[in-house]
């Protein structure tokens, strides 16, 4: 036993007082502790910087000034210093560690608030037990801090280790400390790294709490899209992240009886995490359809928490007459605090419409508020029409004088005139493709000349589309379960399951959600594992195949070659992580105990695993990407990610960035350029598909497994780009490693092209390839892991 | 702000930011007639063209970024841009690259090219997302000064990152861009 913390105060027989901190429980000794428990920003440098010199950091700044001091604003074109002394390339870095920042704070801050508030009502003693089938019950944990968890109670040391390295990394912020693009990005990665973890904390704690799936597969099915809310219902739409107070909400229908005559549609994470208990939830849209579903006027009442919710919730709902309860102190939009007023007069209140809004800070005072409004609001709402009448969608299409302001305002740069020009001609099509491609800022409605409400207009075209938008979705089944892992690590580090594909984040996407239903079902196709969470989770459920079904019903939700896989919410993403982690721990049997750097090392070598945020648009999703580089798992981001500023490219070209040390022997070698780069934006949907592949290969793939990778990867290039990737040949080891089908033909090019020697006679390569394969070829970054070092 | 583009009868959209928010920093690209750019690129030392995927979605748009690669100047096409160049069977100097890939190559003045003979010191952008144009545009800006790379645009956008730019352009001014890409096809 161990005592960790406590003091005892006398001050005179007559004033005793014992203050009692924490007592610490005997703690299972289940691994040895490794080199970096609680890592501060410094102590994982090193591998940060062998990272960044293999992927240096390339910067695309968004503008050219820093206007962060009142030195400023400073020019830094042409990477000049600034008056601080900050040079663009390190102002960069400054920015990114800066949206870092706010994902990772975001994420962690979700976690600590549900602590708040829920062990008032349950303690934070309710055990942590992911059933027998999963021993390694909080990878990153584990990983980071050293700690296996049994109990809530034993996440909030994690959870002080994160707030404290958040703020010392906030510090290296100001103005006249860190100069070096270099350090920012190592901050960068530790914040990241952080992140990673803050997720991982604010699962658990949902899971525990709420009794969510422990990673069972086979998860029940839910309705998703705009066209799965029964609007004849009264309909409270939920928004955000943080789902206690939507719990409350469940909890009051199901007492009183009223699930099946109140409606709960959510947007965004919320509603997958509440979707994980209770399926006769629906998800109308994902975060990028927000106001288009607000719009729409399906809401009597709106339920915000947390995170991705429109700064101007409340003049939008205004506009469709839904009252707003806010429900978190981050996001309180002026409104008035009535956390423990009368709940009657409350409800009283917004129904007659004396306020637009109100706070209920207390979760578990929301669900009486929100049902008994949306039932009240219904009728009310029910007699008007929030979709735009024939005579006014007509009115406002004559009224647009194609001037453009609205294109030039769009993010997408959609050319809104165009449509509504074509519209009033009887063609509905580009509008309803519009309604599709827009991001649904509405920044376009603020420069119409002609005040047109283009969103409006958008929803009316698509009428028809979304009444028929209807999909349906498995509920996040949580963590990857150790089993499974026993059951994939094999074929994962051998290569013949080709890689596990992580869709994740927001809706920006550049041409519209359908994108995402292609990602899934291609890899999913061709036997990758595919784990979504988040936004993608919810926009491919919508995209039906000829049999009308969606692909989680097409496929099955294992944690195995060619499955679908909802793992939950943002912070569920951690298991992604997680499953990575695993295949070191339960496949490899390294020890992940406080021992980043050697599990980040194995993964970057062995597990082919690629990220994709195809809509990235939040700092959370900047957060996300930035921490699963750290752990070694490249992410593709689509093209509005080039605003993040930075990416992290390899050199295919730069032989000397590629050496490897082999364990065995310590001997260093040049390798194949894998994975080539850690974070890269693709321009269209054709260019990510090849490039997710591509990044897939690992320099410990065998021969079969880098055979299928290279097949994947070839055929998927000549399938949307029509060219063999111009650089294949350098992933070709050894003539296994060609696809079989087309194995001379590739000889045949590899001599004709690539001036390699191809003895015909026995059909090999004599030479040419960077490396040859050897199976028992054990690859490490790490200096420390080598004979003479350990 | 000097306008030669289109010899002073632009709007003030003409350059203007395509997206509006796009506000820059102390240098903007300057608006240029199509003469001007392609003297600009003819006076190069190693000029490449990079053309993105809005060449397949416009009429014309492909035939002048072919038009341009007959009068000698390399092509690195990106994204499904090169499915236009395959399906015309096009046989001369191009390339395909992905565009981080590519101009994180080109700040580095040791890079060996496409072909191997060396970096480029004009680079031309061309139907490319407008976006990732413009980001790509103000890392070379920012970055490819020593030597110095010119980032320039023919594309139908006023590019606030580019050295040299067009205007904007409608698609009712469609006929009147592509004059433009015909006039600076004649000066290489």
């Amino acid at each position: 036993m161990e005592e960790i913390g406590g003091t005892i105060k006398i001050e005179g027989w007559e004033n005793v007082q014992i203050n009692i901190g924490r007592i610490g429980e005997e703690e299972e000794e289940w691994e040895p502790m490794g080199p970096y428990p609680m890592p501060k920003m410094a102590d994982l440098r090193n591998w940060d910087y062998k990272l960044l010199n293999r992927y240096k950091p390339f910067y695309a700044p968004l503008c050219d000034v820093c206007a962060l001091c009142t030195y400023g604003k400073c020019d830094l074109s042409g990477n000049k210093y600034g008056a601080c002394g900050i040079r663009m390339d390190a102002m960069q870095g400054r920015i990114v560690l800066l949206a870092c920042l706010v994902g990772a704070s975001a994420h962690m801050a979700h976690g600590r608030h549900m602590i708040h508030d829920l062990e008032h009502r349950w303690g934070v003693d309710i055990p942590f037990d992911l059933g027998t089938e999963i021993n390694v019950p909080a990878p990153l944990t584990q990983l980071i801090t050293g700690i296996k968890p049994k109990k809530i109670r034993d996440f909030l040391p994690v959870l002080d280790y994160i707030e404290e390295n958040i703020v010392q990394l906030a510090d290296a912020l100001h103005t006249g400390q860190e100069g070096s693009y270099m350090d920012f990005e190592s901050k960068a990665l530790q914040m990241g790294m952080l992140d990673s973890l803050g997720k991982e904390v604010a699962d658990m704690v949902q899971i525990a709490y709420y009794d969510m799936p422990h990673g069972e597969s086979n998860q029940p099915f839910f309705e998703v899209g705009m066209g799965s809310i029964d609007t004849k219902k009264p309909t409270v739409i939920v928004i955000g992240h943080n789902a206690p107070p939507t719990f409350d909400i469940v909890e009051y229908l199901t007492e009183k009886g009223l699930e099946d005559e109140v409606e709960i549609g959510g947007i965004c994470c919320t509603a997958i995490d509440v979707t994980r208990k209770y399926q006769k939830a629906k998800i109308v849209s994902a975060l990028g359809r927000q106001l288009r579903v607000i719009r729409a006027g399906f809401a009597d009442v709106i339920v915000i928490d947390e995170q991705c919710i429109r700064a101007d919730i409340l003049k939008q709902a205004k506009v469709v007459g839904s009252p707003v309860i806010c429900t978190n102190d981050k996001a309180m939009h002026g409104l008035v605090d009535r956390t423990g007023d009368d709940q009657d007069e409350i409800i009283d209140d917004l129904v007659e419409g004396r306020v637009p809004g109100v706070v209920i800070l207390d979760p578990f005072q929301v669900g009486k508020v929100a049902v008994e409004v949306a039932r009240k609001m219904h009728p009310k709402r029910a007699k008007k029409e929030y979709i735009l009448s024939d005579e006014a969608f007509k009115e406002y299409l004559e009224s647009c004088t194609m001037c453009g302001s609205c294109t030039f305002a769009c993010p997408q740069g959609l050319r809104i005139g165009g449509a509504n020009k074509k519209a009033l001609e009887g063609d509905l099509e580009p509008l309803i493709m519009m309604f599709d491609q827009c991001v649904g800022c509405g920044r376009c409605e603020q420069v119409c000349k002609k005040h047109i409400p283009i969103v409006d207009v958008m929803v009316k075209a698509a009428r028809p589309v979304i009444e028929k938008e209807k999909g349906k979705m498995r509920a996040g089944r949580g963590p990857v379960r150790d089993t499974e892992i026993r059951q994939v690590g094999a074929p994962l580090v051998l290569g013949t399951i080709p890689g596990i594909i992580a869709p994740i984040g927001c809706g920006n996407y550049p041409n519209g959600t359908k994108d995402v239903y292609t990602i899934v079902d291609e890899f999913a196709s061709r036997g990758y594992i595919v784990t979504l969470t988040g936004c993608m989770a919810i926009d491919c459920g919508f995209y039906l195949d000829d049999e009308g079904k969606s692909v989680y019903e097409r496929y099955p939700d294992d944690f195995d070659k060619g499955c679908v896989l909802n793992i939950g919410s943002c912070v569920s993403n951690a298991h992604i992580h997680g499953a990575a982690i695993k295949v070191a721990s339960i496949f490899a049997r390294r020890n992940i105990r406080a021992n980043y750097d050697e599990i980040a090392d194995y993964i970057i070598n062995r597990v082919g695993a690629c990220g994709v945020a195809w809509g990235a648009m939040s700092q959370k999703a900047a957060s996300i990407a930035t921490g699963f580089n750290r752990l070694g798992v490249p992410a593709v981001v689509g093209p509005h990610g080039v605003k993040y500023r930075r990416a992290f490219l390899g050199r295919r070209d730069l032989p000397e960035r590629w050496k490897v040390y082999d364990t065995r022997n310590g001997e260093e070698l040049y390798c194949e350029p894998c994975p080539e780069h850690l974070l890269v934006a693709a321009e269209t949907i054709e260019e990510c598909l090849p490039l997710m592949a591509k990044l897939c290969f690992r320099v410990a793939d065998t021969s079969p497994g880098r055979m299928i990778k290279l097949t994947h990867y070839i055929d998927l290039s000549m399938k949307y780009l029509k060219v063999m990737p111009p650089d294949w040949h350098l992933y070709v080891r050894s003539e296994t490693d060609l696809p079989l089908a087309k194995k001379e033909y590739y000889l045949q090019l590899l001599e004709e092209e690539q001036d390699w020697k191809i003895d015909w006679k026995k059909k090999k390569i004599v030479s040419g390839p960077v490396k040859g394969v050897d199976p028992s070829f054990n690859p490490t970054l790490l200096e420390r892991l080598l004979p003479e070092k350990r | 702000m000097g306008c030669d583009s289109c010899g002073g009868s632009c709007s003030p959209q003409n350059y203007l930011s395509f997206d509006a928010g796009n506000t820059h920093g102390p240098e903007s690209g300057r608006l240029a007639a199509p003469e001007t750019i392609g003297r600009l690129i003819k006076s190069a030392k190693r000029p490449l063209l990079i053309v993105g995927s809005e060449i397949l979605e416009d009429d014309g748009m492909l035939d002048r970024a072919i038009a341009i690669g007959k009068k000698g100047i390399p092509i690195a096409a990106t994204g499904p841009a090169i499915r236009g160049f395959v399906e015309r069977e096009y046989d001369g100097e191009v390339y395909y690259y992905q565009l981080h890939e590519l101009t994180n190559c080109i700040l580095d003045p040791e890079w060996k090219g496409l072909d191997g003979q060396g970096n480029y010191d004009v680079v031309v952008f061309f139907g490319i997302i407008y976006y990732y144009a413009s980001a790509m545009l103000s890392a070379i800006k920012n970055f490819g000064t020593d030597p110095l790379i010119r980032g320039v645009s023919i594309d139908k956008y006023y590019h606030p990152h580019a050295r040299m730019t067009f205007g904007n352009y409608s698609p009712k001014r469609q006929a009147e861009y592509l004059e433009m890409l015909d006039k600076l096809i004649t000066v290489l």
